[in-house]
């Protein structure tokens, strides 16, 4: 029965609403100010459209003072190169 | 300030002895739920608990929020309201997109929660008993804090630090007030909730003053030194504001130690400020059902553990949002939310018995010097030795040198940062 | 030498108790910081607070390194006489800067 409610745990798990696929570190904030759905709000660069490399690549460049960041060059900073790959990784999977 | 008390230490040693015994006890009477999806309670409908509402959902549990209000008034962008600039609606959110999501939504107060039974009772008697509870109700002012201050005089000095009526209070002053009149600011010594906000504040009001009444003069008057983005704002106001905005800090004697409402007086320890408007901005606690649920500590807030957000206190329940004490992270919109997923993962994970992995923590607050002027500070967070620890070397303030086209945009970004997030938690 | 801002109550009654305050804006450095140099930062600090009425010391207090920057010191004293409170800072340097403030006690006592 345990494993039956855990089995069903995953599946709700995998529907794209919320990815709980274990969320990498840091990767669950990015829906706050981008919209899984493009950008309607208009302001913010929406990511909805990136590929996982594209996000990759920009994050890795903004780290490195390039690019015309405002606040992502910050927060960049806070992650290494592997942990910027898992986040672009889930966020595209969970498209 | 607070004065030391050398018994803080025995108290402390018989919480985490009690908070030991209480673990086994629940552990041993209450396994995780064999059938169906364990249920979590969630109280509190503002960021922190309508965004763990919608992602505990997602991740399968059966989930409930309590919420006494139809509708929530969201604080951020209601500095705006207060200027004149926005229409207090476009800050109004239901509660039918949790629904929509399978969320479900019990508007009343939780009166009451029993952390060994683990069961929370709302305000018409009714139970709903819980695998885990989410904490997430926000803050309360602190009117014992300030002698002088309660519900009362907060209608004639609103704090306009929930928003709402006091948001509207506000603004209708700041409108009946005649050309030349002196707004008089108190602000209060950390923690309280948004960092930034009471300086946002000042500044969209001093630019309501500028556009409208230039003959007026805004005092703010403060219990601290040191403040959030304080070189951006102080340049800003140098620049936009210069005559019009006086800060007085805590060692200029700005701490404000008491007020008159009957005279609309602020009394410092070095003087008396008479205000044709008073914008009373008072210490602040974790709402009142953390004290009740006894997650909450001798500062007013509650002390969680980093990974999971589980109270220090009480096993089972967790605390997110303003009420938690959540270490480097400010008191934001955006770090509750961003707690609320976190929080939403690791109580699935706790559920299946597994242990949740160390998270990283996102925050980024925008402040509004004037309607066309954002500015910025952001932070990541990780736990450290048992607390939540800026990540070196990351976060930090918009530039101090930056141009005009750049604060337009972190302008424009700060209304598009509202939409987004409001849409995630209540679309 | 430095801001200061001192509380004297303006009146009081024959044998009330007043609170006097009294904050001076100063660094209090330590002498145990380093600059982004690495060298040592001095030690420079208010080290001693006094507190005059009509000449006489009726409160006075020695501070050390830990004290916080921007010393802020209450204490009451009683009234005794109309006349001069006179409040002083002796930084390291051996500088003593004063204020003074004025004091007018009724002639009813304190019930
Ligand atoms: C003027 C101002 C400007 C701000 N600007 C920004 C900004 O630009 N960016 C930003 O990130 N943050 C900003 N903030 C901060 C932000 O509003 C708060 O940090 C945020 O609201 C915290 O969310 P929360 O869910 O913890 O609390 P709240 O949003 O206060 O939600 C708590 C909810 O719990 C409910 N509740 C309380 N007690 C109970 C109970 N017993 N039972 C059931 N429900 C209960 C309340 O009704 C409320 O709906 C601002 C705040 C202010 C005041």
């Amino acid at each position: 029965m345990r494993r039956l409610a855990i089995l069903a745990c995953v599946m709700v798990a995998a529907t794209p609403i919320v990815h709980a696929a274990e969320a990498p570190p840091g990767a669950s904030a990015c829906s706050g100010c981008h919209a899984p759905r493009g950008g309607a709000s208009g302001g913010i660069p929406p990511i909805a459209a990136k590929s996982a490399d594209e996000i990759t690549a920009t994050m890795l460049a903004y780290q490195a003072g390039e690019g015309e960041p405002t606040v992502m060059n910050r927060i960049a900073k806070g992650f290494t190169e592997p942990e910027i790959r898992a986040i672009a990784a889930w966020l595209v999977a969970g498209r | 300030m607070t004065p030391w008390n050398p018994n803080r230490r025995a108290v402390l040693k018989t919480l985490t002895a009690a908070t030991v015994t209480v673990t086994a006890s629940a552990a041993l009477s209450r396994p995780v739920h064999a059938q169906g999806a364990a249920r979590v309670v969630v109280i509190g409908g503002g960021f922190a608990g309508g965004t763990a509402a919608r992602f505990l959902k997602g991740h399968g549990l059966d989930v409930t929020l309590v919420e006494p209000n139809p509708t929530y008034t969201a604080c951020p962008l209601s500095n705006s309201v207060v200027a004149g600039l926005r229409s207090l609606d476009r800050q109004t959110f239901g509660y039918d997109g949790l629904r929509r999501a399978g969320v479900t939504v019990v508007h009343q107060r939780a009166s009451k929660v029993d952390a060994e039974a683990r069961r929370v009772t709302l305000g018409d008697g009714v139970a709903l008993d819980y695998d885990r509870l989410v904490l997430a109700p926000g803050i309360d002012m602190n009117f014992g804090a300030l002698p002088g201050y309660d519900d009362k005089a907060a209608e004639i000095m609103p704090h306009a630090w929930k928003a709402g009526p006091q948001t509207t209070l506000l603004a209708r002053q700041l409108e009946a007030m005649e050309d030349g009149g002196v707004v008089v600011m108190s602000v209060p010594a950390n923690p309280y909730r948004c960092p930034p906000g009471p300086y946002e504040r000042a500044s969209l009001i001093a630019h309501y003053l500028k556009t409208r009444k230039p003959r007026s003069k805004l005092i703010v008057l403060d219990a601290k030194d040191s403040f959030s983005k304080q070189r951006l704002f102080q340049a800003a106001w140098e620049k936009l504001y210069p005559g019009l905005l006086e800060w007085v800090s805590l060692s200029s004697g700005g701490q404000v130690t008491s007020v008159d409402p009957a005279s609309l007086t602020l009394v410092t320890d070095f003087d008396r400020v008479k205000a044709a408007v008073a914008n009373v901005i008072p210490p602040q606690k974790a709402a009142s059902i953390a004290a009740l649920a006894e997650v909450a500590d001798r500062t007013g807030w509650c002390p969680i553990d980093p990974v999971t957000f589980e109270s220090r206190l009480r096993p089972g329940i967790h605390v997110i949002g303003d009420a938690a004490i959540a270490g480097a992270m400010p008191k934001s919109a955006f770090a509750a939310n961003a707690q609320a997923k976190v929080c939403a993962a690791a109580v699935a994970t706790l559920l299946r018995g597994e242990k949740p992995a160390a998270p990283k923590l996102i925050n980024t607050c925008y402040s509004l010097v004037a309607p066309d002027y954002g500015i910025s500070v952001a932070g990541v967070y990780a736990p450290s030795d048992g607390r939540l620890a800026d990540v070196e070397g990351a976060g930090g303030t918009s530039p101090l040198d930056a141009p005009a086209s750049f604060r337009a945009k972190e302008a424009v970004y700060a209304e598009s940062w509202f939409d987004t997030i409001t849409a995630e938690v209540f679309g | 030498m430095a801001r200061t801002l001192i509380n004297v109550p303006a009146t009081a009654k024959r044998g009330e108790v007043v609170e006097i305050k009294a904050l001076i804006s100063h660094p209090m450095e330590t002498g145990f910081r380093t600059g982004s140099d690495g060298a040592l930062i001095p030690r420079d600090i208010i080290h001693r607070f006094a507190c005059t009425y009509n000449g006489e010391e009726v409160f006075s207090a020695d501070l050390f390194p830990a004290i916080t920057a921007n010393p802020f010191i209450t204490f009451t004293t009683v009234a005794e006489e109309s006349g001069e409170i006179a409040l002083s800072w002796t930084d390291d340097q051996g500088n003593t800067q004063t204020e003074t403030a004025k004091i007018t006690v009724g002639q009813d006592p304190v019930e």
